[in-house]
């Protein structure tokens, strides 16, 4: 140690030459700047078109700043739904997620071939969108309510099993080894010893895949798997924007409430 | 009700880690039952390997060491895996250097790590503990004088705390044998020898057979009736702290005694 | 080693003498957490209680399961490949471009809404901007702007666009707030302007983290992409909708197939690159804790 702190004179006193960072750099911004070339003609970017149909958002915006509140009652059905959905997708998911996330860690996970296969599943689930799974169960178990918790779960399990299982990669393990050196199996180890250190951060994470839920639930109903989703679906097709500004009005409120809520039950867990 | 000591015996211990290191050179050892032995040498001499392979935490790559009655082996023999290997551990307390507590849950519940050998998996997953573990685990706190805190979470004790919670943790596995890697080496000077009093006061109350790793060696000789000094893998010293001069203490580390090797000198800087 | 890096308080030289130490403390009651328990447990109850479901439709999901991964996959219509191609690279396009619009707009709106860089009256009506946008679904904004771009994919990528702003808004403030204030009070210290604070002794320190939350909401649109097909805006919606409708459950495992591999591709890019940028290596971090014990 003491060696590298004194350096030999004539190192230090020389002026180095400036190292050569630009060179990736400038390559970088080049391939980034031919891919945005290439997504811009494939997507057909028209700035033009908003100059030229800027008008239509000023109709539009004036209609969606006078929610049409008589139509309240009929939303409060889906609205329920909704929030019924998200409840029970993030309890499911949440169990399931749980063990998984255990499976999936190499902290808690001595056995590299299941720990693979595990790894490998979850990012295969992580990689389907969620209208995807939604529209595929819509046709197995039918319209509703049904088809959109599953395809919520499938989703919330891919989140958090994938955070949590991140949380317990970074978790000191000398607790686990201690109650390894007592005898106790990975199982044992693993609940009395890990499970207790990432229950702030699995906690937080479920109440962040709530707030989630709560926002695609009101999506995925637009494959007819139950919720706002469904409303959203038949007003956009008449253009009643007056009416599709109070469900918009309606999830504002729903997410931000919970926002509220859980990132102040956050900050008592953490 | 408690059980007495179990007998070590080291026999041609050998360890090579898988980047070919050789941790532990063809050891011969024999701790007899309700011993405390005590372990210097330098960092990297050896000490913590040597404790390892006890438990199994650290398998042998050849030879092999008796603990009670069963015994660890090299590649070549039967080697202990699964639930005997799991009931040897039981068997072998350990406290570690960085207190290895999980420290978001209480006292409690850390000390009860100490019986998950013996809980069903529908106990330890459901955390319903048998309320004799539970009595157990409490009187393993009385025992290190620290039951007032047994439901705040780790994380609020003190360093000096924390390694007595540890050695509760040890003693709630009921254990023949008690192994300790550098107990006191995150510690400052007296806790490190109320730390040592209680693993002393284990050692002579319940006849447990102790082997702790010190870096210290005043702190050894002063609590540990035999001493034993590792170089390079080796046993290069075996015999009771009066018997350690300053020559035995050069071979061991390799030169002269310096107020870096003695806890005593550090305390009073 | 031992003194200087204690995390410990200083412990009393002696074990203290009979006092608290020593008794067995009452068992405590959490009447907190019961509560919460409760009424998280109410909540769920209700909720299953309430939802209007035909559980018997779970009886044969497993039959019904099975025959619909046959329809799809057994095998998928490979003559669909080059169409379920075109279809994600759209999305993928989409994505690319709302990410990199949201960024070109969140940017400088992030730095505006971090305290001590502007102004409270500007800090706060940008950081409702955000949480409203984050609040509304990319399919409703894509209604909202519809009727000016008409139903293409450009208006899909706006959406992603503007969906973008609300989540790198906010990850970019809290992140500029969060920097090490050292560099930042060495800056100040030599005269520098607001100007020179974000470009020497914020940016430099916040760069890593807010590069990968912009490849993490990357990650984010390419999937948020596949919705925006439902209403119109092309893509892996687009060609889903198309099929599902006449029941080509060949084709959209063809779909899926493609979509799933290359979403793993990119996740697996996108994530060594983050790795790369806030870890300095292509690889996650290792665990912590050395000597792990083995079986
Ligand atoms: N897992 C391992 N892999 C390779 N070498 C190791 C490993 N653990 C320890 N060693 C090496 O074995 C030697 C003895 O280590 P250790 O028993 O930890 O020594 P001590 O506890 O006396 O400091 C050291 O040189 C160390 O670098
Ligand atoms: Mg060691």
């Amino acid at each position: 140690m003491s060696q590298a702190a004194a350096p030999s004179a004539p190192y230090m006193g020389q002026r180095p030459s400036k190292p050569r960072r630009g060179r990736p750099t400038a390559a970088a911004v080049v391939v980034l700047a031919a891919i945005t070339v290439w997504a811009g003609l494939g997507v057909g970017v028209d700035l033009a078109a908003i100059g030229r149909n800027w008008q239509n958002a000023v109709v539009n915006t004036t209609q969606l700043l006078q929610p049409d509140y008589a139509f309240f009652p009929k939303t409060i059905p889906a609205l329920l739904e909704t929030l019924n959905m998200a409840v029970i997708a993030t309890f499911i998911g949440s169990l399931l997620s749980v063990p998984l996330a255990f499976l999936a860690s190499r902290a808690t996970n001595p056995n590299a071939p299941l720990l693979g296969a595990v790894r490998f599943g979850m990012n295969l689930i992580r990689s389907v969108p969620d209208i995807l799974y939604a529209a595929i169960l819509v046709a197995v178990v039918g319209v509703g309510a049904l088809s959109g918790i599953m395809a919520l779960v499938l989703f919330n399990v891919g989140i958090i099993v994938k955070l949590v299982s991140e949380a317990l990669d970074a978790e000191d393990l000398g607790a686990q080894e201690a109650a390894l050196a007592a005898g106790a199996t990975w199982t044992g180890a693993n609940r009395s010893a890990m499970l207790p250190q990432i229950l702030p951060s699995l906690a937080s994470q479920v109440l962040y895949t709530f707030e989630i839920n709560i926002r695609a639930s009101t999506v995925i109903g637009l494959v007819g798997a139950g919720g706002l989703g469904i409303l959203i679906d038949n007003v956009r097709s008449f253009f009643r924007y007056h009416e599709l500004s109070l469900i918009i009005l309606e999830i504002l409120v729903m997410v931000l409430v919970l926002e509220a809520l859980s990132s102040a039950l956050r900050k008592r867990l953490v | 009700m408690e059980r007495t000591g179990a007998d070590i015996r080291f026999e041609n211990a050998t360890v090579t880690y898988p980047n070919g290191h050789a941790g532990l050179k063809g050891i011969t050892l024999d701790i007899p039952a309700g011993q405390m032995v005590g372990v210097v040498g330098l960092s990297g001499a050896g000490k913590s390997t040597l404790v390892r392979t006890i438990n199994g935490l650290v398998p042998l790559s050849a030879g092999s060491i008796a603990v009670g009655g069963h015994t660890l082996t090299g590649r070549g023999g039967t080697q202990l895996r699964g639930r005997e290997l799991r009931e040897l551990r039981s068997n072998v307390g350990m406290v570690f250097q960085s207190f290895n507590l999980a420290k978001r849950t209480t006292v409690i519940n850390n000390v009860l790590m100490g019986r998950l050998y013996h809980s069903p998996a529908w106990r330890t997953l459901l955390g319903a503990w048998k309320n004799d573990d539970v009595e157990l685990a409490m009187r393993a706190l009385e025992r290190v004088e620290i039951v007032g805190k047994a439901y705040e979470p780790a994380a609020s004790l003190s360093g000096g705390q924390q390694q007595r919670v540890a050695i509760a943790r040890a003693l709630a596995q009921r254990p023949q044998v008690i192994l300790a890697d550098e107990p006191v080496a995150s510690l400052d000077p007296p806790t490190s020898h109320v730390v040592m009093r209680d693993l002393a006061r284990i050692n002579a109350e319940l006849g447990i057979t102790v082997v702790v790793n010190l870096h210290f060696l005043d702190l050894a000789r002063t609590y540990s009736e035999r001493l034993i000094g590792m170089r390079a893998g080796e046993i290069v010293f075996d015999g009771t702290g009066a018997e350690a001069d300053e020559a035995v203490f050069e071979s061991i580390y390799g030169r002269s005694l310096t107020a870096e090797d003695v806890l005593e000198a550090r305390a009073e800087l | 080693m031992s003194v200087e890096t204690a995390t410990s308080k200083p412990a009393p030289a002696a074990p203290p003498g009979p006092g608290r130490l020593h008794q067995r403390p009452a068992r405590p009651a959490h009447w907190g957490r019961k509560a919460l328990w409760l009424l998280v447990s109410l909540i769920v109850v209700a909720a299953f209680w309430s939802v209007k479901i035909k559980w018997s439709a779970l009886a044969d999901f497993g039959p019904q399961l099975v025959k619909y991964l046959g329809l799809m996959f057994g095998p998928p219509d490979w003559s669909k490949f080059g169409e379920a191609f075109s279809a994600v690279v759209l999305s993928v396009q989409m994505a690319w471009i709302g990410t990199v619009l949201g960024i070109l707009i969140s940017f400088p709106l992030s730095f505006l809404a971090a305290r001590g860089l502007a102004p409270r009256a500007v800090n706060w009506p940008l950081r409702v901007l955000f949480a409203v946008i984050r609040a509304v679904p990319e399919v409703v904004i894509a209604i909202l702007i519809l009727s000016v771009t008409g139903l293409t994919p450009f208006t899909g990528a706006l959406a992603l666009a503007v969906g973008s702003v609300g989540t790198l808004g906010k990850w970019g403030y809290e992140s500029f707030e969060g920097v090490d204030p050292g560099p930042k009070e060495a800056v100040r210290s030599t005269g520098g302007g607001t100007l020179a604070l974000i470009r020497w002794g914020i940016w430099p320190s916040a760069a890593p983290e807010v590069l990968s939350f912009w490849l993490y909401r990357f990650e984010i649109n390419v999937r948020a992409s596949a919705i925006l097909g439902l209403i119109g805006a092309g893509g892996i919606g687009k060609m889903l909708t198309d099929n599902v409708q006449f029941r080509n459950w060949d084709a959209v495992g063809m779909l899926l197939l493609v979509v799933i591999v290359v979403t793993m591709i990119i996740d697996q890019l996108s994530g060594a690159v983050r790795n790369r940028l806030v870890n300095g290596s292509w690889r996650p971090p290792r665990s912590r804790g050395r000597n792990r014990p083995r079986r």
